[in-house]
């Protein structure tokens, strides 16, 4: 039975390692296929998903599911990286402090699953503004994409610098650009509350706040295999206890709150007879909560509704429509089909924000309103939508930004451009311009005659929103042309041409 | 410096005195003096019906072969146009055989290091990717360099500029001892034609500030910047509308043709006349003819022509 613990070790570290790796993979050298396989298996995104309707998650979410009627909440220990991560926290605080333990603590079942239960139904019901910030893949992915990437990218700037000199050109520059500050901030946060609830507490995130934790620990009350005290032998050492992270082992009645066990394994290694088991075995049903603990739970429940009617109030719909309103509502990105299924899927993960090669996609804070907090739009002063690249409909987990083929992506109208003469180059310095149609891919915007010079001309049934005329628009402080958001994403029409005839022989070899 | 290479400098710094793009014409002149080929060089080389490969080996034949250009020991940036994420039958890029065999040919002739860059509009790494570029370089051992950030542009100015007197230029285009500039002709909603003078906005970083500042003006300003060493006009793909990016294929014209010169307005010249357009039309050639940096009269330089 010890061995359960290194192999729990081993398939933490492997899980943690790809996901880093997946959110840390700059040049897009992973395929997307292995990373959409591997994060099927991430439970938060596969319930958004599978309420979605989605083939791969449905399967991800079954494995896990059979998993924990099985065996008991292994995900957490195993699967799940943001528990990994609090482990590495657990573990450097028993470094720190030899004799730092997690005595028993009735586990707060009600208040958990009153939060994950208003977590989910506002997340089912539109609102994502509480589930965004506990979502535990969700907040590591924002970990990973909001701090180290940053940090990776400074290091690798710094190095690319230095090789550069040296004529080499294996590293490059990378820009750091779209960098939200509230949302790094609110990372931030997270982190630092994490750090500190897992050094003080453990496990204490997975059974009060998690939403997937939740849901598992309901679920594990149906496990067939179980950890329990073998009353003949055991020593009342209280090993188990001290090692214990969830804080579920109450050594001194010898019993085991396994709705809040998250499977790590290390109370079996830790006891020195066989007075632990994981086995096969009916036992008797968890105590009920007493009833101060239900009537905490119950009060929690209600504020925290009260959170959510608040937060799942949309946005006013903009009053007028002065230059800067009518560019307020977020684009987004291809696949979301509609502001209304992107934002009622979206987690918040920010994969897509990681992936996206031409950095387009950059984190909102409050631009989807508050219940679409922290999801990703398009953001054109970074950059713009590469024509021929589906990256962030392969990626994302949730199904919020759907799988669009290539072929489909090139007529995908995700926002329509808007062109306004009075601050054109062309008009307001009477100089021919025309950078806005050098970069559209399907020449919607065309430059006419206008006197001498050649003004833009925008024809939006060819526009597919990609904002390449916007990011290239060189008129400032206010660009003369840019995208405005499509609530539902249509489809363009495709520019037929006829084939131009190539010239077989002309009589004259050369006309100079 | 050895007495036959001072010998040869010091022949050609006084025949080319008051030019400003001395080093490209003296390394001609004085390697066509010493081999004792013709000493009526070429002012210009068009060369038609080939791959893009070959149409290069017999044009730079014709101006006494790349040893003309490039010396042993030196460093060389070729500079193609690889603005956009497009296949090479596209033609919104330069042709990827073109590069390699320019590539190749330089170090044949003894080039320490060939390193090819753009600043490109689409995503750089799709671009010189899926432009053939990237493979075409590194299988003929030269380099592929970024140019997608602003650390790698350092300040420069321009003497003689009206509008563009300031500019932030790759360092490669700073250090290197021979640039070469390997423009692909083709169709241009900005500047009408994109040739030799305007691929050079790929070797700055705010393309912006050219567009905000009158782009003509500033092309043929910055034309006298920095001359190429070489220019070589891949005109075998040729886009004749929707440029630059173009839609699709339906846009090209395969014209299989070659311009090959040290001058830069010649070259954008000839390459206007080769699409169909009148030079007169195109106002930064008229302005960079007008700012004395290279010569527009076709009919009295010196052309060679070549079939194949």
């Amino acid at each position: 039975m010890r061995y359960l613990r290194n192999i729990r070790w081993g398939i933490a570290t492997l899980s943690l390692v790809l996901i880093t790796i997946f959110f840390l993979d700059f040049a897009n050298l992973v395929p997307p296929v292995f990373i959409s396989s591997i994060l099927s298996l991430q439970a938060g995104p596969a319930i958004i998903h599978v309420l979605g309707g989605s083939g791969l998650a449905i399967a991800g979410l079954a494995v896990i599911l059979a998993a924990t009627v099985l065996v008991g909440r292994v995900y957490c220990s195993h699967i799940c990286p943001l528990g990994t991560l609090q482990d590495i926290f657990i573990w450097t605080a028993k470094r720190k402090f030899k004799h730092r333990k997690f005595p028993y603590s009735k586990p707060q079942y009600l208040l958990h699953y009153g939060i994950s239960f208003i977590m989910i139904a506002a997340a089912i019901g539109g609102s994502f503004f509480i589930l965004n910030f506990f979502e535990p893949f969700s907040s590591f992915g924002r970990i990973l994409s909001n701090i180290v990437r940053p940090l990776l990218f400074l290091l690798n700037n710094f190095a690319a610098l230095l090789l550069s000199k040296q004529q080499m050109f294996l590293l490059y520059e990378i820009p750091l650009k779209g960098l939200t500050v509230s949302v790094v901030a609110a990372t931030l946060l997270f982190l630092g509350g994490l750090f500190w609830l897992s050094f003080y507490y453990g496990r204490y995130f997975c059974n009060t706040l998690c939403p997937v934790g939740g849901v598992l620990s309901l679920v594990s009350r149906l496990s067939i295999f179980r950890i329990t005290i073998d009353n003949e032998h055991c020593i009342d050492c209280g090993l188990c206890e001290r090692v214990c992270r969830a804080r579920c082992i109450d050594s001194e009645k010898r019993q085991i709150d396994f709705a809040a066990c998250v499977g790590c394994f290390d109370c079996l290694s830790s006891c020195p007879t066989v007075g632990m088991k994981y086995a096969f075995k009916k036992t008797k049903e968890p105590p009920q909560a007493p009833v101060d603990d239900a009537r905490r739970s119950v009060l929690a429940a209600a504020s925290s509704g009260m959170l959510w009617f608040f937060a799942a109030q949309q946005p006013a719909p903009a009053a007028g429509p002065t230059y800067e309103e009518t560019r307020r509502t977020p684009v987004v990105a291809p696949g979301g089909r509609s502001i209304n299924q992107f934002t009622s899927h979206c987690t918040a993960c920010h994969l897509c924000v990681s992936t996206c090669p031409t950095h387009v996609l950059q984190p909102s804070f409050f631009e989807f309103g508050i219940a679409g907090i922290m999801q990703p739009r398009m953001d054109y002063s970074v950059s713009y939508c590469n024509f021929d690249c589906t990256l962030c409909g392969q990626v994302c987990p949730t199904g919020a930004i759907q799988p669009v083929l290539p072929e489909e992506k090139k007529v995908l109208q995700i926002g329509k451009t808007h062109f306004v003469k009075e601050d054109c180059i062309v008009e307001t310095k009477k100089n021919d311009c025309g950078a806005c149609s050098e970069h559209c891919p399907t020449k919607a915007v065309r430059m006419v005659p206008y006197g001498k010079l050649a003004i833009p001309e925008v024809d939006n049934q060819y526009c597919i929103g990609c904002g390449a005329c916007e990011h290239a628009c060189p008129a400032a402080p206010r660009k003369a042309i840019f995208v405005q958001s499509n609530a539902v994403h249509g489809v363009a029409k495709k520019r037929e041409e006829t084939k131009l005839i190539s010239p077989v022989s002309t009589p004259q070899e050369f006309p100079f | 410096m050895d007495r036959r290479s001072f010998i040869l400098r010091a022949a050609g710094a006084t025949v080319l005195a008051g030019t400003s793009s001395a080093f490209g014409n003296l390394r001609l002149f004085g390697e066509g003096m010493w081999e004792s080929t013709p000493t009526n060089a070429f002012d210009l080389v068009a060369v038609k019906g080939g791959e893009p490969d070959v149409m290069f080996v017999k044009g730079i034949e014709a101006l006494g072969g790349m040893k003309a250009f490039v010396k042993k020991g030196q460093k060389v940036v070729v500079k193609p146009n690889i603005g956009w994420d497009v296949s090479p039958e596209r033609g919104g890029n330069t042709n990827p055989k073109l590069i390699a065999e320019i590539t190749r040919q330089c170090f044949d002739a003894g080039a320490k290091e060939v390193v090819v860059f753009d600043n490109t509009c689409d995503n750089w790494q799709r671009s010189y990717k899926n432009s053939g570029i990237s493979s075409a370089v590194t299988g003929a051992g030269g380099k592929m360099a970024p140019g997608n950030t602003e650390g790698y542009f350092h300040d420069v100015t321009i003497a003689g500029a009206k509008n563009l007197t300031k500019a932030k230029v790759h360092e490669l285009i700073i250090e290197s001892d021979v640039f070469i500039n390997v423009p692909i002709l083709k169709n241009h909603e900005s500047a009408k034609l994109t040739m030799s003078m305007k691929n050079m906005m790929g070797v700055v970083w705010d393309r912006r500030a050219w567009h905000a500042n009158d782009l003509h003006q500033c092309i043929a300003d910055f034309a006298a910047y920095r001359k190429p060493d070489l220019n070589v006009l891949d005109a075998y793909y040729v886009m004749k509308r929707n440029g630059p990016r173009g839609v699709s294929e339906e846009d090209i014209i395969t014209m299989k043709s070659q311009l090959i010169s040290t001058d830069m307005v010649t070259i954008d010249v000839a390459g206007a006349k080769l699409f169909g357009a009148d030079p007169a039309d195109i106002r930064y050639i008229q302005i960079a003819a007008a700012q004395k940096v290279g010569r527009a009269n076709l009919d009295q330089l010196n052309i060679k022509r070549i079939s194949l």
